[in-house]
């Protein structure tokens, strides 16, 4: 049952203060990455990189739960973004050596990704909170990954604002990147660790299984809409926030996984912007044929 | 010289399609490369842009063997299809200007290009909405705003109708009416309406002929 005592709790509650600072700084980061991995046809990376930053994790939890060791006791998601990073970085070797099919490195990545980490988790006997990580636990986030999450933005958004003329340019076209004096491989470097940190980030809040869900599909709904890439960033990011606070409530008061209501309204939403769309077309097309009919008569 | 071919030979696997092809493009010089499908103008393109390596012969542009040339920004190039532009997604004539400037242009320098191009009108419509042949000029504009020394041109065809292909090939004029060194790569029969100084002939059957042209009476310009 939808709860109203989420307001009062998101006001007095600090877990529910974390939640929602660490859902919005999400909700901004996630279509902003998004956008550029659906320009560039790299839909299946953010998957990819998921399943490979649980190798991060699950080692965490081995190296903690079998071994004794105290450093990623509590901080799974450093091992994680470090991972992922690898996993970006093995996609890249990949890509480079099957240029034909590139789309080959992603399933080796994942594949890899997963059967490790399924023995690592296996190995440290903490199989329990696989669930977790498969679906994402935005409520019981800590203050560390606050921490993590802002300095992730701030560094995104400055690299955002800084290079994102090459940004745009390598994204819509990598071939014309070489005419702007582009360094297309040094891009490519920096794109795939930079989206690799704000994937393992995302891991937390949405899960390993719908990661890639927070980062698409607001984008692919604001698309139908936008005009512009600058207004469709930004409806995308609206979308992402919108999704965020709803899918927050509807975790708090149902107490399910916060990346499952999260990746629920995101899809509502993409139905809503399609079905309005369809319709808005069918309308123009009805008063477009009606203008006509006039014409045709006094043709006749 | 701007560009300086010496003894090409370029071969896919066994398939020999540029065989021992010399010749010197100066600065202002406007050739049009024209031949059947097949006769290698796509390979010369490529060769010229780097994407194919040189092993057989050399090519020097501005003295600089291309197979070391760094200084791509020099060369400004338009393909004949866009298929490696990802249009589906929004974004306006004016941000792909926008984003795609090396250098901070002046407004009135863009406002001018799109003007002389005949889709100022079009500037804030989404890429996705303009025809075929609109969108070469977009992608004219984008290449000469970085002043390149060279402006490598594939020619649409197929892809836009009669109307536009003129409209481009007298864009192509007045470019090179004011000084830039371009390089056309015709798909079509006649080359009427264009200026160009030189003609670099290729054939399947590897018999270039590369020729400057006679001097013509300057064609009209559009109004």
């Amino acid at each position: 049952m939808i709860t109203l005592s989420f307001f009062t709790d998101l006001f007095t509650e600090s877990f529910m203060q974390r939640a929602f600072l660490a859902g919005i700084m999400l909700g901004v980061l996630a279509p902003l990455i998004g956008s550029i991995v659906i320009i560039r046809r790299l839909s299946f990376i953010a998957d990819t990189l998921g399943h490979f930053s649980l190798v991060g994790i699950s080692l965490s939890l081995f190296l903690s739960y079998s071994l004794g060791n105290e450093i990623f006791a509590d901080k799974p998601l450093f091992l994680g973004i470090f991972f992922s990073v690898v996993g970006g970085l093995l996609i890249e070797i990949f890509r480079r050596y099957y240029k034909s099919y590139k789309e080959i490195s992603m399933p080796i990545v994942m594949s890899l990704g997963t059967a490790v980490s399924a023995m690592f988790f296996s190995l440290s006997k903490k199989t329990g909170s696989l669930y977790n990580y498969l679906f994402g636990s935005i409520l019981t986030v800590t203050d560390y990954y606050i921490v993590v999450i802002a300095v992730t933005m701030v560094v995104v958004i400055l690299l955002y604002l800084l290079f994102f003329r090459q940004i745009i340019s390598v994204s819509f076209e990598e071939g014309n990147a070489k005419f702007l004096g582009i360094n297309l491989n040094f891009f490519q470097l920096v794109f795939i660790i930079v989206l690799s940190v704000v994937v393992s980030i995302l891991l937390e809040a949405a899960g390993v299984l719908l990661i890639s869900s927070m980062m698409i599909i607001p984008v692919a709904a604001a698309m139908k809409v936008g005009w512009s890439f600058r207004s469709t960033t930004i409806i995308s990011i609206l979308f992402s926030e919108l999704s965020v606070f709803l899918g927050l409530w509807g975790a708090y008061s149902f107490n399910i996984p916060s990346g499952a209501t999260i990746v629920s309204v995101n899809i509502l939403i993409l139905i809503i912007i399609a079905f309005a769309k369809r319709a808005r077309l069918a309308a123009a097309k009805k008063r477009s044929k009606q203008d006509a009919l006039p014409d045709s008569r006094q043709s006749l | 010289m701007l560009i300086d071919i010496n003894n090409l030979t370029f071969a896919y696997g066994h398939k020999v399609v540029l065989h021992d092809l010399s010749l010197t493009i100066k600065p202002g010089d406007f050739v049009v490369v024209s031949g059947k499908n097949g006769s290698g103008k796509s390979t010369l393109v490529k060769c010229l842009l780097g994407i194919n390596a040189v092993s057989n012969g050399v090519i020097f542009f501005n003295h600089e063997d291309i197979n070391y040339f760094k200084k791509w920004t020099e060369i400004g190039y338009v393909p004949q299809k866009f298929d490696d532009f990802n249009y589906e997604f929004p974004i306006t004539v004016s941000e792909i200007l926008s984003v795609s400037k090396l250098h901070k242009t002046p407004e009135a320098l863009k406002l001018k290009l799109l003007d002389d191009m005949g889709i100022l009108e079009n500037m804030n419509d989404s890429i996705n909405s303009l025809s075929g042949g609109q969108i070469q000029r977009v992608f004219v504009v984008r290449a000469m705003l970085n002043h390149p020394r060279l402006l490598i041109l594939d020619e649409p065809t197929a892809s836009i109708d009669r109307k536009n292909v003129e409209y481009f090939r007298k864009t192509v004029n007045r470019l090179h009416a004011e000084g830039v060194t371009i390089i056309l790569i015709s798909h079509e029969q006649s080359l009427d309406e264009l200026d160009y100084t030189h003609e670099l002939h290729l054939d399947p059957n590897l018999e270039h002929t590369y020729k400057a042209r006679p001097v013509q009476p300057p064609t009209e310009d559009i109004a």
